[in-house]
């Protein structure tokens, strides 16, 4: 990588202003996704700021309005908290032990994808500021079947499904003060060169999960077992009243460049009893629309398959386990 | 479900920020001027708890722990097999917790207690994850040994009576090429075992 | 001048009493009945603790005073040529001692991740920043790195004064008439069965350090697998005595058949010590590794095949064709082993741009098993036959014959369900497929063993361990001689100052060796025992070595202990030679091995789960256990890793690799292991005086066919494509 200053914060406050003094800055948290970028010089920034000292933002806290992340809680962190089962088994899912030990809820989120040639530099594509995406047109195997536009990146964040399926209000603080983001708004792809909303001096505080009695579940598809991104992920989160679904979420992960709520599949869910004959209709359901690339297909099929497991798992339905 | 459980998280809360906030002493030339956050541009003195010994190293910022180890410290145990946390070949114990020494800066480490392959054994005694690796023959070509002794040896510190799968799941970000899996497997259970 | 001896040989319930002519030299074979009190047991590896304590030093870990990094600057292009190489803005970045151009302007590159130019510097961080420094000019050429891109009319050239597509090592031959036999089978299959580029992916990359000890003289720390072929190559680039070259490899971190000379990193980390004045570590990092450092090559098999209800294997008609890359290498086995009564094979190599290919564990083997395993078993799904069967009729082996019997016992193949008949979700199958691999030699292989006078004794050879145990083989040889001990032996290795050793390529390390090691252990046993006898006042010929002691065979009370027949010798330490002869008659001249797999396979999903894989294979004499068990089931993940996951994936339109790195390229881990059982079948087999033969490359070879069949046996349809990824296995569910 390229030499760089490093800001060692010591408040978000310093954090900010040190990301305002820098247009080439980049915010670090524990450096799992930017330390692989700036070592393949995918970034470059010449100056870092390091909110990894940050005393306070890490942490669970339950509250009334809810449960509180701080933005350097370790995935390892949210694995074991047990009120939002989804979120819990998004987060044992993604990465490894060690990656979950130093990867950080903020650092999830605002990872970039991780697309082949994205990754390389080799290829200057239209997220690193090039003229063209290589992968409509050349390996899209494992990019998005959804919302493909001109730059079909899946987002990376197992959370995120989970986050958007509990409702989690992001809040971030920036050269204007704080400010919350409801998780759906927080994912964007106006700006081909992000993934998100957040302007570049805006640091995430924390993520606000709603009190919830929901059930939920996570499930996902990959090729290996060991260390492997999603090909298909569904975050479902349901009210059961009685025994008749009263409000549901239905969210798909790694299928578009922005995790994925299916109102559509919600409402085919709710006001009925989850049957296998329903979790079933909900995959189908939710993997309507689907507009896949040249060589990415299949994942229409895991769509089906991940959410009707979690549809299934979320309302306890006993099942065959592969 | 239902609400959330005050203790539980308050304790969960503890724990996150421990983790997060620990070492925030700075060290080092570059410092900016006063007010104003540290800025750490060239070298920089670093010191840890590297196996029960205080060391120093003065290195630029962009220098992983693995680096600070292996180039700068004569610590070469944990190993550089991709430099990019997908392999598990540099795991150390950070403040009792493996972590992948590729992809943090060695300045993050400042003040914290490492522990790499180097520092399992006491003199003249292996560890028994060590010895339960040369019996079960749990190496071939042993690039990967390193990562998964200190893998191994960070499931036993938290489950001392894992189940095989246990040990799959742990060793999960680890790879070895020669595929002596079923062999370290059967090392961390018979190390487990002797360590009762 | 031969000699002849009898011995005896076989497998359980088939030992033969036979005479064999032998060297002169040559000592007597250890028989079917050989009494051996160390070899065949198992054994802490020696050099294991230096491994398991971190403190084991890889050519990575090699850290001289005053050493500088080297980085190497590569093509971003597949096919170019080169205009202006500038190192000026490299050169003045502080801390960098060397910079140097590795292509002339005007001269072509023909892969993206070819070497272009390199700088040296004071860290690895200063190395890797300042490389991006050198700026190149360059006139992209047109380019391809599909075999379907380089075949196309009008194709681009791969390289200027080459076809892209060439006959390759034997182009087209038939034997009998497929085309009659086609016609009059019962049952054929016609399809195409595809494998994909797979890369070493060596855990330690590529790499060497290289110190100039004088203008003429050289020593270079290299992570190979042929520490002589090393020496011999840089002692060529750079015009020094093959004496003054000295190349050390303690340990090295893994192969697989890409590590076999210095490469051009090599050169290029002697280049820039000389001109920095400093010893220069280049390591090739993952990218590098993954992009430049050699592959398997892959293969699209056109295929016709036909079978008779009585399960004669009529016809094998195939068309194949495949690449290496820019350096070719491509090349198939097959049918490979079952007797297909007509063959037709055409095939045809095709140059890509792409990285070159190198010699992979089993060179063409698994390639050829996948698609000759997976078409016996459709056609025998067709006729209602029984897979295994259908191999036990066409297959004279002895040794897998055998092989087949003890494998299906210990699956429990009885329970094997109808192919195609499960409605389940999760559907489960079986399916076996088979290995054969030459018995190959390196006779050049000598070795020394010294006994020192306190009666310690060392081993020493340049050959390199790359991963195998080659340690623990030479010590419990040793050891079984002298009636010690495997810890009372030290091994030294892995160093050109000791006798030539082989390049561990072929499986012939461990059997190239041993049986040199026998040779110099009798030559020093005879020594030994001249000066015990006069002790003992017996005569030498009545002597053995047994316990620790040397005692007569007869009458073991009357003795001396090793450690004082050692100190009689007289001087401080003695060493003998001992040297490998050629192979001669045994047993089997062909390495055999059967593999059964079971998977279920998640039909929802297209997830395959390999649960168990028994793997049962023949190595002649078991010398070291859990070095033979850890070869079987390190070949079989490779095998498995080979069958679901890995897949180099190389961008059509500008040439270059999209998965350079363990996240995209995908191996398989710890999670992905299903219960994998070797079994190692007991055996004497003659051809050299310990009996053994290679274990490194046979068990990688019939996984990925056994799996596959597996999937035909669950879900009905045939997967005909590596890897059977998810979207391959759903697509096959459709049809």
């Amino acid at each position: 990588m390229n030499p760089f200053e490093l800001v060692q914060a010591r408040s978000v406050e310093e954090a900010v202003k040190a990301m305002q003094e820098k247009p080439d800055a980049k915010l670090k948290a524990a450096g799992v996704d930017l330390l692989d970028e700036m070592k393949s010089f995918t970034a470059s920034p010449g100056r870092v700021v390091n909110l990894y000292k940050i005393k306070g933002l890490g942490g669970i806290s339950a509250t009334k309005a809810g449960l509180e992340i701080g933005a350097l809680t370790t995935l390892a962190d949210v694995a074991v908290q047990q009120e939002y089962a989804a979120l819990a088994e998004a987060a044992r899912e993604a990465a490894t032990p060690e990656i979950r030990n130093m990867a950080t809820v903020g650092g999830n989120l605002c990872q970039r994808p991780r697309c082949g040639y994205y990754r390389q530099s080799a290829f200057h594509c239209l997220k690193k500021g090039g003229d063209k995406c290589f992968a409509i047109e050349g390996d899209n195997k494992y990019h998005a079947v959804f919302d493909a536009g001109k730059c079909p990146i899946v987002h990376p964040s197992n959370l995120a499904p989970a986050l958007i399926a509990f409702d989690a209000v992001l809040h971030v603080q920036g050269k204007d003060g704080e400010r919350d983001i409801p998780i759906a708004k927080f994912f964007s792809t106006d700006d081909v060169k992000r993934e998100n909303v957040l302007e570049h001096s805006d640091v995430v505080l924390k993520v606000v999960l709603p009190v919830s009695t929901m059930k939920s579940a996570y499930r996902e598809v990959r090729e290996k077992q060991s260390f492997d991104f999603a090909l298909a992920s569904a975050a479902v989160a349901l009210q059961i009243d009685g025994k008749s679904v009263k409000s549901s979420r239905v969210v798909l992960g790694a299928v578009a460049p922005t995790a994925k709520r299916r109102e559509d599949v919600e409402k085919l869910l709710e006001g009925k009893e989850v049957t296998p004959k329903l979790a079933e209709e909900a995959g189908a359901k939710a993997a309507e629309g689907a507009t896949p690339l040249s060589m990415n297909k299949y994942k229409v099929k895991l769509i089906k398959a991940v959410v009707r497991r979690a549809v299934a798992a979320a309302a306890e339905l006993k099942e065959e386990q592969p | 479900m239902g609400k959330p459980r005050k203790e539980v998280s308050r304790r969960a809360f503890l724990k996150g920020a421990g983790a997060a906030g620990a070492g925030a002493a700075l060290l080092g030339a570059g410092i900016a001027p006063p007010k104003g956050p540290p800025v750490l541009k060239k070298k920089n003195a670093v010191s840890f708890e590297l196996n029960g010994k205080k060391v120093g190293v003065e290195v630029e910022p962009r220098v992983t722990l693995m680096n600070a180890l292996r180039n700068h410290l004569d610590t070469t145990g944990p190993k550089n097999a991709c430099d990019r946390g997908t392999c598990g070949a540099c795991t150390v114990i950070l403040d009792g917790k493996p972590i992948l020494s590729c992809l943090m800066l060695a300045v993050d480490a400042d003040g914290a207690k490492i522990t790499t392959i180097e520092g399992l054994a006491e003199p003249g005694k292996l560890h028994p994850i060590q010895e339960a690796f040369l019996d079960a023959d749990a190496l071939q070509c042993g690039f990967c040994t390193s990562g998964m002794i200190v893998g191994c040896k960070s499931l036993l510190d938290a489950n001392k009576t894992p189940k095989v799968d246990d040990v799959k799941a742990a060793l999960a970000g680890h790879l070895c090429r020669c595929g002596t899996y079923p062999r370290i497997f059967d090392a961390c259970l018979k190390a487990a075992e002797r360590m009762k | 001048m031969s000699k002849k001896v009898k011995t005896k040989w076989g497998i359980e319930g088939d030992v033969k009493d036979v005479e064999v002519s032998i060297a002169d030299d040559d000592v007597e074979p250890w028989g079917y009945d050989a009494k051996l009190a160390v070899v065949g047991g198992r054994h802490r590896r020696p050099g294991g603790d230096l491994i398991v304590t971190g403190r084991a030093k890889y050519t990575f870990d090699v850290n001289l005073p005053g050493m500088l990094w080297g980085k190497i600057l590569r093509s971003p292009h597949a096919h170019a040529a080169v205009r202006r190489i500038d190192l000026s803005k490299a050169k003045a970045v502080a801390g960098v001692k060397a910079a140097l151009a590795r292509v002339q302007v005007g001269g072509h590159v023909h892969y993206a991740g070819q070497e272009v130019a390199a700088v040296a510097a004071e860290s690895e961080e200063i190395a890797a920043e300042a490389a991006r420094k050198i700026e190149v000019d360059y006139d992209v050429l047109p380019h391809a790195v599909t075999c379907e891109d380089a075949m196309k009319d009008g194709a681009p050239k791969v390289l200027e004064n080459v076809e892209n597509v060439s006959g390759g090592r034997r182009p087209e031959r038939e034997r009998g008439d497929v085309e009659g036999a086609l016609k009059s089978s019962d049952a054929t299959v016609e399809a195409t069965y595809s494998t994909q580029v797979q890369m070493h992916s060596a855990m330690e990359s590529h790499g060497v350090v290289v110190r100039w000890d004088s203008d003429a003289q050289m020593t270079c720390w290299a992570s190979t697998q042929g520490t002589d072929a090393v020496r011999g190559q840089l002692a060529q680039y750079f015009k020094l005595k093959r004496s003054n070259v000295r190349v050390i490899t303690e340990f090295m971190g893994g192969g697989f058949g890409a590590k076999l000379g210095p490469g051009p990193f090599g050169v290029i980390a002697g280049e820039l010590a000389r001109e920095a004045g400093a010893p220069v570590k280049v390591m090739l990092d993952r990218a590098e590794e993954q992009t430049a450092a050699g592959s398997r090559p892959n293969s699209i098999q056109k295929v016709r095949a036909g079978m008779n209800k009585d399960m004669t294997l009529t016809a094998w008609d195939i068309d194949a064709h495949g690449t290496g890359g820019v350096g070719g290498g491509w090349g198939l086995r097959s049918p490979m082993i079952y007797n297909f009564k007509n063959v037709r094979t055409k095939f045809a190599q095709v140059l890509t741009n792409a990285g070159s290919s190198c010699a992979m564990r089993a060179p063409g083997h698994p390639e050829s098993s996948f698609a000759v395993e997976l078409a016996i078993d459709e056609l025998a799904a067709k006729l209602g036959l029984d897979p295994l069967e259908v191999r036990r009729k066409n297959d004279d082996h002895p040794v897998r014959r055998r092989e087949y019997v003890v494998g299906a016992e210990k699956i429990g193949w009885k329970n094997r369900p109808r192919t195609g008949s499960q409605t389940g979700r999760v559907r489960r199958g079986m399916g076996l497929a088979s290995s054969r691999w030459g018995q190959m030699v390196s006779t050049g292989a000598e070795v020394n063993v010294v006994c020192y006078a306190d009666g310690s004794v060392e081993v020493q050879s340049g050959a390199q361990d790359i991963g195998t145990g080659t340690r623990t083989v030479l010590a419990a040889v040793a050891a079984e001689e002298f009636g010690l001990k495997v810890a009372d032996v030290k091994v030294s290795i892995g160093d050109t100052n000791f006798p030539s050793g082989p390049a561990s390529g072929g499986s012939v390390t461990a059997n190239s060796l041993a049986p040199a090691v026998r040779l110099a252990c009798d030559a020093l046993k005879k020594e030994i025992f001249v000066v015990a006898a006069e002790e003992l006042g017996v005569k030498p010929a009545e002597l053995a070595c047994a316990d620790g002691k040397v005692a007569p065979a007869k009458d073991p009370t009357r003795s001396i202990t090793w450690k004082r027949a050692c100190g009689l010798l007289g001087g401080e330490k003695m060493t003998r030679s001992g040297k490998r002869f050629e192979n001669y008659k045994g047993y089997t001249e062909e390495i055999g091995g059967v593999q059964f797999a079971e998977v279920e396979v998640d039909t929802e999903t297209g997830v395959i789960r390999p649960r168990r894989i028994v793997a049962v294979h023949d190595c002649g004499r078991i010398v070291n256990r859990n070095g033979a068990e850890n070869q079987v089931a390190g070949g079989v993940i490779m095998g498995l890793s080979y069958a679901l996951f890995e897949e180099r994936r190389m961008d059509r339109a500008t040439g270059a690799m999209v998965n350079p790195d363990f996240l995209g390229y995908k191996i398989a881990g710890p999670l992905d292991m299903p219960a994998i059982e070797p079994v190692l079948i007991e055996m004497a087999n003659g051809r050299n005086n310990v009996g053994l033969y290679g274990l490194g490359e046979p068990p990688v070879i019939p996984t990925a066919g056994a799996i596959a069949c597996a999937v035909l046996n669950a879900i009905g349809r045939p997967v005909r494509s590596l890897p059977m990824t998810p979207d391959k296995v759903l697509e096959a569910l459709e049809s």
